[in-house]
This record gives C-alpha cells, sequence and structure tokens, in this order.
C-alpha cells in the first residue's frame, strides 16, 4: 500500500474531502482515495498518557445532564474510559 | 453496541465503564435510548478532555465535521486515576473489541462463545473466541486450552494460524516452556506439558460484509511420550462468527437512501 506524504492539514483535509464527496454522492470510491482519507485521518495517531501515568482529572455531563467526575465513574476495580469518534455519524 | 454486551463481564470484575465524545448531551441521549446502552456517555463539546488527554486528531481543519475528534483509545484506569493498560488499533477503522479485553484481563468468556474442542491422541484443544459477535475492523482475542495426557508433552514450535482473507494480522502469545531433558538424543527440549492456555488477538479486516463469517485455522504441532513422538499434525478448524451490521446514524441513513433511492 502506497505511503502518502502530506505537506499540511490541508492537504488532509483535501484528501478527507474528496473520499466524503464520493461517499455523500453514493459513487464507487477508488482504493487510493480511500487509502489517502484513511492514512490522512490517522496521521501522528497520538494515543495520550501510557500505563503507569495518571490521567487528566475532569468532569463532564452524561447522557442524562449529570455532571460525572472520573472518582465517581470508577468502579471498585477501576473504569475501562473508551473515546469514541462521534455517536452521530 | 459491542461494549454494552461486555459490560456486565467488567462489572462481575468490578470494573465500570464510560465512553467520550464531542457529541452534545442531546446526541448522546438519543444514541443511548436507540441502543440501551447502560454505561455512562460523556459529552465533551469543544473537545476540551479530549485535548487535555493529548489524542486530539489534529489533522482536520474546522469546517470538517469530524473537526474535534479523538484518535479512538481505550484505557482501564485503576481506582486511583492511574493508566492500568490502553488499547489502541493506530487505524481509527479498528476498534479492540470490549471482549477481548474481558478475556485478556479476566479470563471472562461470554455466554455465546464461539468455541471448538479438537482431540488427537493425548491431547485436547478448546480453541474459540470469548463472544460470538464481533464488528469490522475489530481487534479480536482468542483462547486455546490444551490438555495434554501425562507423560506427554507437545513441542514449544506449536503454531495456530488463520486463514487472512478476512484476517487483516494476527498474533499468539505462547506461554514460557519447560525445557525437558531427553538423555536418548542427549539434548533438551523446549515443550509444554499438562495444561496450559494460550491466547492470540487478531484484526478483522475494515470493510467487511455484515452476517455470519466463518473464520478458519489451523493448529500444527508435535505430540510426544517418553518413548515415541506421533509424527507432526496440523488440525484444521472453524470458528463462526457473526459479524454485526455498521451503526450508522438516522442522518447518514437518509442521505444513503436519497442517493440510492
Amino acid at each position: 500500500m502506497a505511503r502518502y506524504n502530506f505537506r499540511d492539514a490541508a492537504e488532509k483535509t483535501e484528501a478527507m474531502r474528496e473520499f466524503g464527496r464520493l461517499r455523500a454522492a453514493g459513487l464507487p470510491i477508488p482504493a487510493e482515495v480511500r487509502e489517502r482519507h484513511v492514512q490522512a485521518t490517522n496521521d501522528g495517531y497520538a494515543t495520550g498518557p501510557e500505563p503507569g501515568e495518571r490521567v487528566p482529572d475532569f468532569a463532564l455531563p452524561d447522557q442524562h445532564g449529570a455532571l460525572r467526575s472520573l472518582k465517581d465513574l470508577c468502579g471498585p476495580n477501576g473504569l475501562l474510559l473508551v473515546f469514541h469518534r462521534s455517536a452521530d455519524w | 453496541m459491542e461494549l454494552e454486551q461486555s459490560r456486565a463481564l467488567f462489572a462481575k470484575n468490578g470494573v465500570s465503564m464510560a465512553a467520550i465524545s464531542y457529541d452534545s448531551g442531546e446526541i448522546l441521549a438519543a444514541f443511548a435510548q436507540k441502543y440501551a446502552i447502560g454505561y455512562p456517555l460523556l459529552s465533551d463539546k469543544g473537545s476540551d478532555v479530549i485535548r487535555r488527554f493529548g489524542i486530539f486528531n489534529a489533522n482536520m481543519t474546522p469546517e470538517l465535521r469530524s473537526y474535534g475528534v479523538p484518535h479512538p483509545v481505550e484505557y482501564l484506569i485503576s481506582p486511583g486515576g492511574v493508566v492500568v493498560e490502553k488499547y489502541f488499533v493506530e487505524n481509527y477503522q479498528h476498534r479492540v473489541a470490549g471482549s477481548a479485553v474481558a478475556l485478556d484481563r479476566f479470563g471472562e468468556v461470554a455466554a455465546d462463545a464461539s468455541a471448538v474442542t479438537l482431540e488427537s491422541g493425548a491431547l485436547q484443544v478448546q480453541i474459540g473466541f470469548p463472544s460470538r459477535r464481533a464488528f469490522a475492523g475489530q481487534e479480536l482475542s482468542f483462547f486455546a486450552r490444551f490438555t495434554l495426557q501425562p507423560g506427554w508433552h507437545v513441542y514449544a514450535a506449536s503454531s495456530i494460524e488463520f486463514e487472512t482473507e478476512a484476517v487483516e494480522r494476527q498474533e499468539v502469545a505462547w506461554p514460557e516452556p519447560e525445557t525437558m531433558e531427553v538423555p536418548a538424543l542427549n539434548e533438551s527440549q523446549k515443550v509444554y506439558t499438562g495444561a496450559f492456555e494460550v491466547h492470540g488477538k487478531l484484526l478483522l479486516r475494515f470493510p467487511l460484509p455484515e452476517g455470519e463469517l466463518v473464520l478458519r485455522g489451523r493448529l500444527s504441532l508435535q505430540q510426544c511420550s517418553e518413548s515415541i513422538c506421533e509424527p507432526p499434525q496440523t488440525i484444521a478448524f472453524e470458528l463462526p462468527l457473526v459479524l454485526e451490521p455498521f451503526v450508522i446514524s438516522d442522518r447518514d441513513r437518509e442521505m444513503k437512501k436519497k442517493v440510492t433511492g
């Protein structure tokens, strides 16, 4: 699989838009367009704190509007915290 | 959805679950209701917490709807707020299955595990996936539980391999073997005896059609007693999975309908 080099965020955005345009139009997506989009999206995949590191403290509203903190979310043996792209698409 | 299926296994082991995304509370409420999600969905509008975790995806410019998303990661966090383990595939199309974490972390297997028992000579192997349900692109864990009759061993150079049609990559973690002296050959061998368990991981390709997926694999090994060796053998097996349909939002479904008529 080709390794694409993107000059800047604008080029990556264009790769994502080209993919998005074809998908929205219901047109077949050539393999290179898909691959460019995937590589642009995954570029510099950052994964955050390592095992052994403390996570940032936070408090966020849940789907019922209640504010939840890390402490309050945690079970007796811990918490599986999952970061998603979106629930909407 | 996939995490919800594993939630009971996590709860049994005292670990709770929560998800974070940049969606508003309303969107999350609708999603939770539609898919009967029982764990908290946290609204990180503006992606502040995503940024503070250091996983903000900087590849999008602000006019894209995907601006603000994280690089997907899952963290197992201790009650003290420290990362115990993190799970990710460096590709947003792939996710580590909740069932994989439940197997690897707690040794848990769901009621709908997909497993087969293979028997040959002095060997019995139960091999399978902790859940029958999966999604395209997921990283799954599988187990192989070996039982050898007393007096028999298998050489450490054994392998379990799945066909690659639906599998992008795979790896197996074999336990540390024992060293056994073989006086007749005046050498020592690395072997496994008795009962032992092996875990492996495989990454399903993305996309894959929904519905039944039969994963075919081969177990290769050689079993020997103190006096004789069986010929090396390869045992083929099949494990059925059910690939769930991809969850798409109502908005995307409408768009699809408009386009395909």
